[in-house]
C-alpha cells in the first residue's frame, strides 16, 4: 500500500523542515543498540546451558512417580492441564485493564510533576478521584466480591 | 496556565453532572434513583447558563489551548443544538426507562457521556481532541444500544454497532495518521499550512489519507454505502437511544467531518469534493428508495434519517465541488442540521407515544390511531409532514435553504445534485404522507376506544418543546437567520 | 541498510490490511474484534514511526490516547459479546439475524 520511496522523500523533506539533518544516524544508532541486547540473550543461554550441564553430570539421577509429578506448591495435581477459569475472573481482568490503562495518563505528569506546579497537582487529582469514583461503583455493585 | 474558564463552563458543567450521577446512583435506594434523571436534567440545563453568557458577551473567539480548542459562533450553536437534543432525548427517556426497571443512573450517565463527547467535538481543532471526542460520543452508544439485556435483539443491535464502529474508528484514525504523517501537525490550523504546498511525493498519501477520514466518518453518519448497520441497530437499540442515534450522534459525526474537512483539508477540496457529492447522492437515493418498503415505523424512521443525511450534505457538497461559497454551503448544511433535530426528535416522541397506544411497531397496526387519540394524530402529521418538507413547517425552510444554496454554487455538478435531491424529495413525499394517511384515513381496529390517559408528563413537554420549535421555525424562519451567519465565523478563525 | 520510518510504515499498513482483510472473512464476533484491535495497534505504530522520523512528540501523545480508547472498547466489546453468547451460546454474527428489512 505505502512505497518507501515515497515515504523516504517525505521523511527527508520533514527532517529538512524540523531541523534534524542527524536522524538518519541517530537510527542506526538504535539499531547497534540491539546488537548489545543480542549479546546479552546469547551470554544468558550459555550461562543457562552451562550450569544445567554441570548439575546433569553431578547429580544421582533416580527418578521415581512422585519426583515427575507437576510440581503445584506441594499440592498433588488434580484434573488435567487445560481447565475452565471462572467467568469471575474475566470481570476482574476487565477492571484491571481498564485501570492499569488509565495510569498511562499518570507517568507524563509525574516525570513533569515540577513543572506542572499547583495546577498539575489539582488535574491529577480530579483525574485520580474521577478513577476513585469509577472504583467505588465497582464495590458497591458487587464486582469485586469473590463468592 | 492561563485557560478561559467560561470557554470550557459548559463541558465542566457536564461532565461534573456525570459523576454527581453516578455518586447519586450509588447512595440513592432503588424507589428515588428517578432522581438522577432529575439530576441530567438540571445538568443540561445548567450547562446552557455559560454558552447564553458567551454568545452575548463581544468576544468572537475564544482559542484554548494553543488553539487546539477554539469556541466561537460555530461551536456554540452546535453545542447549543447537543444540550438541547440531549435535554429532550433525557426527557423522552423517564417514563420508557423506568417503566422497564432497566439500570437507571447508568443509563443517564451513558448519555450524558455521549453528549459531553458531542460538546468536545463541537469544538475540537485538533485531530487528537477530535479523536476523543468522537470516541466519547459512540462510545457509550454502545452500551446504550444493548441496553435491554434480555432481548436478542438488543445485542444483536448494541454488537452490529459495536464492531461497524470501531472498525470506522480504526479506519478513521488510519486516515489521522497519515494525515499527520505527511504534515507532521495535530493542529488543523497548522495542517492546513503544511498541506498547502506538500512534496509531490506526498501527494498520493494525502489522497489516501483524505479518502479514509472520509470513509470513517461516514460510517458514523451512516451516509450510504457506509450505512448498513443502521436500520438494524436503529431497530433494535430502546426507542430514545434511537433517537438520540439519528440526531445527536449523527449530528456529532457531521460536525467532526465538517470541522476536518473546512479548517484542516480545505485546500483539498479538490479530493473531499467529489467525494461528499457522491455520499450526498447515495444516501438521499438509496435512503429513500429503501425507505418505501419499510412497514416498521422505526426501520422507517432509520432508512429516513439515512436519506435526510443525504440532504444535509447536499449544500455543503454542492458548495465543494464547485469550489466557492464554501461557507454559505456549510451555513446551509448547519441551518439543515438544527432543524432536522427537532423534527426528528419529535418524530421519535410521536413513535414511543404511539407504540404505547398502538402496542405495535408496524404502521399498518396505527391505523385511525388519530381518532384514538386526536393530539397524538396531530403531532405524528406534523412531525412527518415537516420531514417531507411541507410549508409551513420547519422542514420546508430548510429544504429550501438546501436548495438555494446547491443552486448558487453555480457549477453543472452543483446542479444536478440540486436536480437528484428535488427528484429524492418527491419521493420521500410519498412514504411520510403515507403515515399521515394511515393515521388519519384508515379505519380503526374494531374496538378500539377514544385514549383517555394523557402520556407521561416529561414525553408529552418533550413532544410540546419539538412541535412548538417546529411550528415556530417554520412561520418565522428569520430567528434562523442568526443561524446561518453563525458558520462564517469559523472561515475567519481557519 | 538503515530501517527507515517507511519501513515501519510499511509493516503497520501490512498489518492494517490484515485486520481489514480478517475482519470481512472471519465471522466470529472475537476474531473480527481481534481483527480491529490488529488495525488499531497498526495506527499506533503509524504514530509512533511518523514522530519518530518527524522529530516529534505529539505522535506518541496521540498513541497514548488511541491506547486507553482501545482499552475502553475491549471492555465494552467483551461485555456486549458476553451478553449475546448468554442469549445465544455462540458468538457467530452470522447466527444474529433477527433484525433484517
Amino acid at each position: 500500500m505505502v512505497e518507501d520511496g515515497e515515504l523516504g522523500a517525505l521523511g527527508a523533506d520533514s527532517y529538512t523542515r524540523r531541523g534534524h539533518p542527524d536522524a538518519q544516524v541517530r537510527m542506526s544508532a538504535y539499531f547497534q543498540d540491539y546488537v548489545t541486547v543480542g549479546v546479552f540473550i546469547a551470554l544468558g543461554a550459555v550461562l543457562v546451558a552451562v550450569m544445567l550441564g554441570i548439575a546433569a553430570v553431578l547429580r544421582p539421577n533416580n527418578p521415581t512417580r512422585t519426583k515427575q509429578l507437576t510440581y503445584e506448591c506441594g499440592v498433588d495435581p488434580v484434573g488435567a492441564g487445560w481447565s475452565q477459569t471462572y467467568v469471575r475472573y474475566y470481570v476482574f481482568g476487565l477492571l484491571f485493564v481498564v485501570f492499569d490503562v488509565e495510569a498511562v495518563f499518570v507517568f507524563p505528569w509525574a516525570v513533569a510533576a515540577e513543572r506542572l506546579g499547583l495546577f498539575g497537582v489539582v488535574a491529577i487529582t480530579i483525574f485520580m478521584l474521577t478513577l476513585i469514583e469509577g472504583l467505588a461503583y465497582a464495590i458497591k455493585k458487587g464486582v469485586l466480591r469473590w463468592e | 496556565m492561563q485557560i478561559d474558564w467560561l470557554a470550557i463552563a459548559p463541558e465542566i458543567v457536564v461532565a461534573v453532572t456525570i459523576l454527581g450521577v453516578l455518586a447519586a446512583d450509588l447512595v440513592l435506594p432503588r424507589p428515588l434513583k428517578y432522581w438522577t434523571a432529575t439530576l441530567a436534567v438540571v445538568g443540561l440545563t445548567l450547562a446552557v447558563v455559560p454558552l447564553i453568557l458567551m454568545a452575548a458577551s463581544s468576544v468572537e473567539t475564544r482559542s484554548l489551548f494553543e488553539g487546539s480548542y477554539v469556541v466561537d459562533d460555530f461551536a456554540l450553536v452546535l453545542k447549543g443544538l447537543f444540550l438541547i437534543a440531549g435535554y429532550l432525548v433525557v426527557l423522552m427517556s423517564v417514563s420508557y426507562i423506568e417503566s422497564d426497571r432497566y439500570y437507571q443512573g447508568e443509563y443517564y450517565l451513558l448519555l450524558l457521556s455521549s453528549v459531553l463527547g458531542s460538546l468536545v467535538i463541537a469544538s475540537a481543532r485538533d485531530l487528537i481532541v477530535l479523536f476523543i471526542g468522537v470516541e466519547l460520543t459512540t462510545g457509550p452508544l454502545f452500551m446504550l444500544a444493548g441496553w435491554r439485556k434480555g432481548d436478542i435483539r438488543s445485542n444483536e443491535a448494541s454488537l452490529k454497532f459495536f464492531i461497524l464502529g470501531v472498525l470506522s474508528t480504526a479506519i478513521l484514525l488510519w486516515g489521522m495518521a497519515m494525515l499527520y504523517g505527511v504534515s507532521g501537525e495535530v493542529r488543523f490550523d497548522q495542517i492546513r499550512s503544511a498541506l498547502a504546498d506538500p512534496s509531490p511525493a506526498a501527494q498520493p498519501l494525502v489522497g489516501l489519507a483524505i479518502l479514509f477520514v472520509l470513509v470513517g466518518f461516514a460510517f458514523k453518519v451512516s451516509a450510504v454505502p457506509f450505512h448498513f448497520w443502521a436500520p438494524d441497530t436503529y431497530e433494535g437499540a430502546p426507542t430514545p437511544v434511537t433517537a438520540y442515534l439519528s440526531v445527536s450522534s449523527k449530528a456529532a459525526g457531521f460536525v467532526a467531518l465538517f470541522v476536518t474537512v473546512y479548517v484542516a483539508l480545505r485546500d483539498r477540496v479538490d479530493i473531499w469534493g467529489p467525494g461528499l457529492w457522491a455520499l450526498a447522492a447515495l444516501s438521499m437515493t438509496i435512503g429513500n428508495l429503501a425507505a418505501l418498503r419499510q412497514s416498521n415505523i422505526v426501520r422507517l424512521l432509520a432508512y429516513s434519517s439515512i436519506a435526510q443525511a443525504g440532504f444535509m450534505l447536499v449544500p455543503f457538497a454542492a458548495a465543494s465541488v464547485a469550489g466557492e461559497q464554501l461557507a454559505e454551503g456549510l451555513a446551509a448544511t448547519v441551518v439543515y442540521l438544527v432543524i432536522y433535530a427537532l423534527m426528528n426528535l419529535g418524530a421519535f416522541a410521536v413513535v414511543i407515544q404511539g407504540a404505547r397506544r398502538t402496542g405495535t411497531g408496524d404502521i399498518d397496526g396505527w391505523a385511525g390511531l388519530g381518532r384514538i387519540d386526536p393530539r397524538l394524530g396531530v403531532l405524528a402529521a406534523v412531525f412527518f409532514f415537516s420531514l417531507a418538507g411541507i410549508p409551513p413547517l420547519a422542514g420546508w425552510f430548510a429544504k429550501f435553504v438546501m436548495f438555494r444554496a446547491a443552486i448558487a454554487a453555480g457549477s453543472a455538478a452543483a446542479t444536478s445534485l440540486a436536480v437528484i435531491a428535488a427528484i429524492n424529495a418527491v419521493i420521500a413525499l410519498y412514504y411520510y404522507a403515507r403515515v399521515a394517511k394511515v393515521v388519519w384515513f384508515d379505519e380503526a381496529p374494531a374496538g378500539a376506544e377514544p385514549a383517555t390517559e394523557p402520556p407521561a408528563a416529561s414525553l408529552a413537554l418533550t413532544l410540546g418543546i419539538a412541535a412548538v420549535a417546529t411550528v415556530v421555525v417554520g412561520v418565522f424562519p428569520a430567528v434562523f437567520a442568526v443561524f446561518g451567519e453563525a458558520t462564517r465565523v469559523l472561515l475567519a478563525s481557519g | 541498510m538503515t530501517v527507515t520510518a517507511g519501513w515501519y510504515m510499511t509493516l503497520a499498513a501490512l498489518l492494517f490490511g490484515v485486520g481489514l482483510v480478517g475482519i470481512f472473512l472471519r465471522r466470529n464476533a472475537l476474531v473480527m474484534f481481534m481483527c480491529i484491535e490488529l488495525m488499531l495497534n497498526a495506527v499506533n505504530l503509524t504514530f509512533v514511526a511518523a514522530g519518530r522520523a518527524i522529530g516529534d512528540l505529539e505522535g506518541q501523545v496521540a498513541v497514548f490516547f488511541v491506547l486507553v480508547v482501545a482499552a475502553a472498547e475491549v471492555v465494552v466489546g467483551l461485555a456486549i459479546i458476553v451478553a449475546v453468547f448468554r442469549q445465544r451460546a455462540s458468538a457467530s454474527v452470522d447466527e444474529l439475524a433477527e433484525l433484517k428489512g
